[in-house]
C-alpha cells in the first residue's frame, strides 16, 4: 500500500494518467509552542486559527493547490512538540515524507538551539538527503521580543543546505508569505519528480526522489 | 444488524430528550439511591461504581464532588493547604506546563470572564506542578493538563489537587512514565477488540496502515481534548472513574466500531483514515457507547488481549518483535509489595474474574472472523463491571495493564 498515498483514486491501477492527482506529504516539527499548528492551519485554511492547543499526536492538514496546471494536494503532518512524543509516537509520519519543514520561534533562542537535535531525528528516521528540507523562523511580527536574529539563522541553514524563511504566521501582511513558503516546497518537490510513478513497497524509509537533476527553475530561489 | 440498530437506540435515548419525563422520575431515583449509597457506614463503594458506570452517570457536578474520591477509595476529611506557588519556576516542566495551560482556553466554559478564567489557569498551573514536585517518578505530557482541568472545574482546587495526585499514580500512570512506551503498548489493544467485533473495518485500517495514534489524544486526556461539551467530557469521567484503567482504550474501539460506515466508505490510505478517525463527531449517542464498551470489556477482558497487544508493533517492523517480547516480559513482573498483595487477593480477583469469565464465554459462540458482539443486560453488566473495578482496585490500576499477562500466562 505504499503507492496508495500517492493516489486519490482508490483503484491504483484502473485510472486513466490524467485524472490521477499527486500527492505531496510535508512533515512540520520543531519545539513546543514555536507555532507549527498556526504555520500549517494558515496555509491549509488561509487564516490565523482563532485558539490553538497543544498538539497531541499528529494533525493532519491538506490543502489542494495548482502548479502550471495540475493539482496537486498537499498533505501537512503537524506534529508534537515535547519531547517525549517524538521517540515513539511520531515516527510512523515520517515514513514517506516528500519533505520537512523545520520550524522555530525567532523570540525563543532554545528552540533555535533544539534545531540539531530535531536535524538528528529526521536522519534517525533514515530521511534521505534528497528529501527537500526548509528552515522557518515563525513569529516575526514580534520584532521586539527578537532573540534569534536573521544572520545567525542563515548561518545555520547554510550549513545545513537548507532555505531559510522568516514568517509570521499570525501577521495578515504575511498570509501571502505562508503561503509562498509551502508553494516553493511544492514547486521544488514537482521540479523534482517530475512523473511520480508508484514507489517501490516495503521501504521504510522516504522513497527515492526523482533521479533528475534540479531544474534551477524550480529550485531554492525565493523572493521573499 | 447490530451497530445500525443501536444508533437509533442512542438517539432515542431519554438524555437526547426524548421520554423526557419518565427520566425526570428516574433521575430523581437515582440520585436519592446514589445519596443513599454515600449515607451508609461504610460507604457503598460498588453502588456508586454501578451508579457512574449506568445511565446518566452521576448526574450532577455536586455528586461528582462527594463520589469522585469514594471511587478513588479516598478519605477527603483532611485536605491539605493550597499548595505553595514557591515551588512552580524551578521544576523542569515549569516551561512546557505554563505553555499548554496558556493554550487550553477551549477547556473553560465559552463566557467566563477572563480575569475569572486567568484565576482558574493559575491554579491549573499549581495543581500540575504540586502533584509532579511530590512525585518526582511521574512525568508530565501534553494532554495531562486537559485531564486536570476537568477536575479542577469540577471539584475546586484543593479537591482536585488530591483526587488528581491519586489518579496520576494509578490510572495515568502508565502515560506518565519517562517514555511513552507503555502508552503506546495500551494503544496496541485497540485494534485486536476492533478486531473482534468487526474484521472488515479491522483489515481496512490495517491496510490502510493508519496506526493508532489518532486515539493517542483520546486516551491520554480521556477525550477531554477533543470533545468540546463538557457535560460529555464529566459523564465519561464518571464512567473511566468506575472502570479498569483501560476502559478508555475500549471506548475508543466503540467509537471507530460506530462510524464503521464511513470508515469503510473512506479511501484506504493512512491520511484518509487517520483524518476522518481524529475528527471525532460531536453528537455521538454517548450512553450508547459506554454500554457498548463496557459490554467489550466483559466479552473482551484485557486478558485475552492482552497477547496480541503485545504482538502489534511485530506486525509492523518484525525487527522489534523481540524487543516487544521482551517488553511485554518485562511487565509481567510485579513488585514484592504487589505480589503480596496479589496472593491476600487473589481469591477476590479470581472470583471476580471467572465470573466475568463465565458470564463472557456463556454468551459468545467463539466463531473467529466473524462480527460478534453480544449484547449484555444493563444491569448483569454494571454488577459484573462494578465487581471487576472493585477486585482489582488495589492492585491493577497501580501496573495495569501489566496485571492481566500475570493471571493469565
Amino acid at each position: 500500500m505504499e503507492s496508495s498515498l500517492e493516489l486519490t483514486t482508490s483503484l491504483p491501477g484502473t485510472y486513466p494518467p490524467l485524472l490521477r492527482s499527486r500527492i505531496f506529504k510535508i512533515i512540520v516539527i520543531g519545539d513546543s509552542g514555536v507555532g507549527k499548528t498556526c504555520l500549517t492551519y494558515r496555509f491549509c485554511a488561509g487564516k490565523f486559527p482563532d485558539k490553538t492547543e497543544a498538539t497531541i499526536g499528529v494533525d493532519f492538514r491538506e490543502k489542494v493547490i495548482e502548479i502550471n496546471g495540475e493539482k496537486i494536494k498537499v498533505q501537512l503532518w503537524d506534529t508534537a512538540g515535547q519531547e517525549r512524543f517524538r521517540k515513539s509516537m511520531v515516527q510512523h509520519y515520517y515514513r514517506n515524507v516528500h519533505a520537512v519543514v523545520f520550524v522555530y520561534d525567532v523570540t525563543n533562542a532554545a528552540s533555535f538551539r533544539s534545531l540539531p537535535a530535531w536535524i538528528e531525528e529526521c536522519r534517525q528516521h533514515s530521511l534521505g538527503q534528497e528529501v527537500p528540507r526548509i528552515l522557518v523562523g515563525n513569529k516575526c511580527d514580534l520584532q521586539h521580543a527578537l532573540q534569534v536574529g536573521t544572520e545567525l539563522a542563515q548561518k545555520f541553514a547554510d550549513s545545513h543546505s537548507m532555505p531559510l524563511f522568516e514568517t509570521s504566521a499570525k501577521n495578515p501582511d504575511d498570509n501571502d508569505h505562508v503561503e509562498a513558503i509551502f508553494m516553493t516546497v511544492a514547486h521544488k518537490l514537482k521540479s523534482q519528480k517530475p512523473l511520480m510513478l508508484s514507489q517501490p513497497p516495503g521501504g521504510g524509509g522516504a522513497p527515492p526522489l526523482g533521479k533528475s537533476e534540479e531544474e534551477e527553475e524550480g529550485g531554492w530561489s525565493c523572493n521573499c | 444488524m447490530y451497530l445500525k440498530k443501536s444508533k437509533r437506540v442512542g438517539a432515542s435515548s431519554p438524555l437526547n430528550g426524548i421520554g423526557k419525563q419518565d427520566w425526570d422520575s428516574r433521575r430523581k431515583r437515582k440520585m436519592g439511591e446514589i445519596s443513599q449509597a454515600l449515607g451508609v457506614t461504610p460507604v457503598d463503594v460498588a453502588a456508586l461504581r454501578r451508579m457512574a458506570i449506568s445511565e446518566g452517570g452521576l448526574l450532577t457536578d455536586e455528586m461528582r464532588c462527594r463520589v469522585w474520591p469514594k471511587l478513588l477509595n479516598m478519605n477527603t476529611d483532611n485536605l491539605p493547604d493550597k499548595p505553595a506557588a514557591d515551588l512552580r519556576e524551578n521544576h523542569k516542566d515549569y516551561h512546557q506546563v505554563l505553555l499548554d495551560v496558556r493554550r487550553s482556553l477551549r477547556r473553560f466554559p465559552p463566557g467566563m470572564p477572563d480575569d475569572q478564567r486567568e484565576g482558574l489557569q493559575e491554579e491549573l498551573t499549581d495543581i500540575i506542578l504540586h502533584v509532579l514536585d511530590r512525585n518526582p517518578q511521574l512525568h508530565y505530557y501534553q494532554g495531562y493538563h486537559d485531564i486536570v482541568v476537568t477536575f479542577l472545574l469540577v471539584l475546586g482546587e484543593r479537591l482536585a489537587t488530591v483526587l488528581v495526585e491519586k489518579l496520576s499514580t494509578h490510572h495515568l500512570r502508565d502515560f506518565m512514565d519517562p517514555t511513552m512506551d507503555n502508552t503506546k503498548h495500551i494503544l496496541n489493544y485497540l485494534m485486536p477488540i476492533i478486531e473482534r467485533v468487526n474484521p472488515e473495518v479491522h483489515d481496512f485500517m490495517q491496510q490502510a496502515e493508519v496506526g493508532t495514534i489518532f486515539a493517542l489524544s483520546w486516551l491520554i486526556t480521556w477525550f477531554g481534548h477533543v470533545l468540546s461539551d463538557f457535560r460529555h467530557v464529566v459523564r465519561l469521567y464518571d464512567f473511566f472513574l468506575a472502570c479498569h484503567p483501560l476502559m478508555p482504550i475500549y471506548f475508543a474501539a466503540v467509537i471507530v466500531l460506530h462510524r464503521e460506515e464511513e470508515v469503510l466508505d473512506c479511501e484506504c490510505d493512512m491520511a484518509s483514515v487517520h483524518h476522518l478517525l481524529s475528527q471525532i463527531p460531536q453528537d455521538l449517542p454517548y450512553e450508547t457507547l459506554i454500554s457498548r464498551a463496557g459490554d467489550l470489556f466483559v466479552q473482551f477482558p484485557p486478558s485475552e488481549l492482552a497477547r496480541e497487544a503485545a504482538q502489534q508493533n511485530s506486525q509492523q517492523t518484525a525487527a522489534s518483535t523481540f524487543k516487544d517480547f521482551e517488553l511485554a516480559s518485562a511487565q509481567q513482573k510485579p513488585d514484592s509489595v504487589l505480589r503480596r498483595r496479589r496472593k491476600e487477593r487473589a481469591e477476590t480477583q479470581a472470583q471476580a474474574q471467572a465470573q466475568a469469565q463465565a458470564q463472557a464465554q456463556a454468551m459468545v459462540v467463539a466463531r473467529p472472523r466473524a462480527k460478534r458482539l453480544i449484547r449484555l443486560a444493563v444491569m448483569g453488566l454494571t454488577v459484573a463491571l462494578g465487581a471487576a473495578a472493585l477486585a482489582v482496585v488495589n492492585t491493577a490500576l497501580e501496573w495495569a495493564p501489566k496485571l492481566d499477562l500475570q493471571f493469565f500466562p
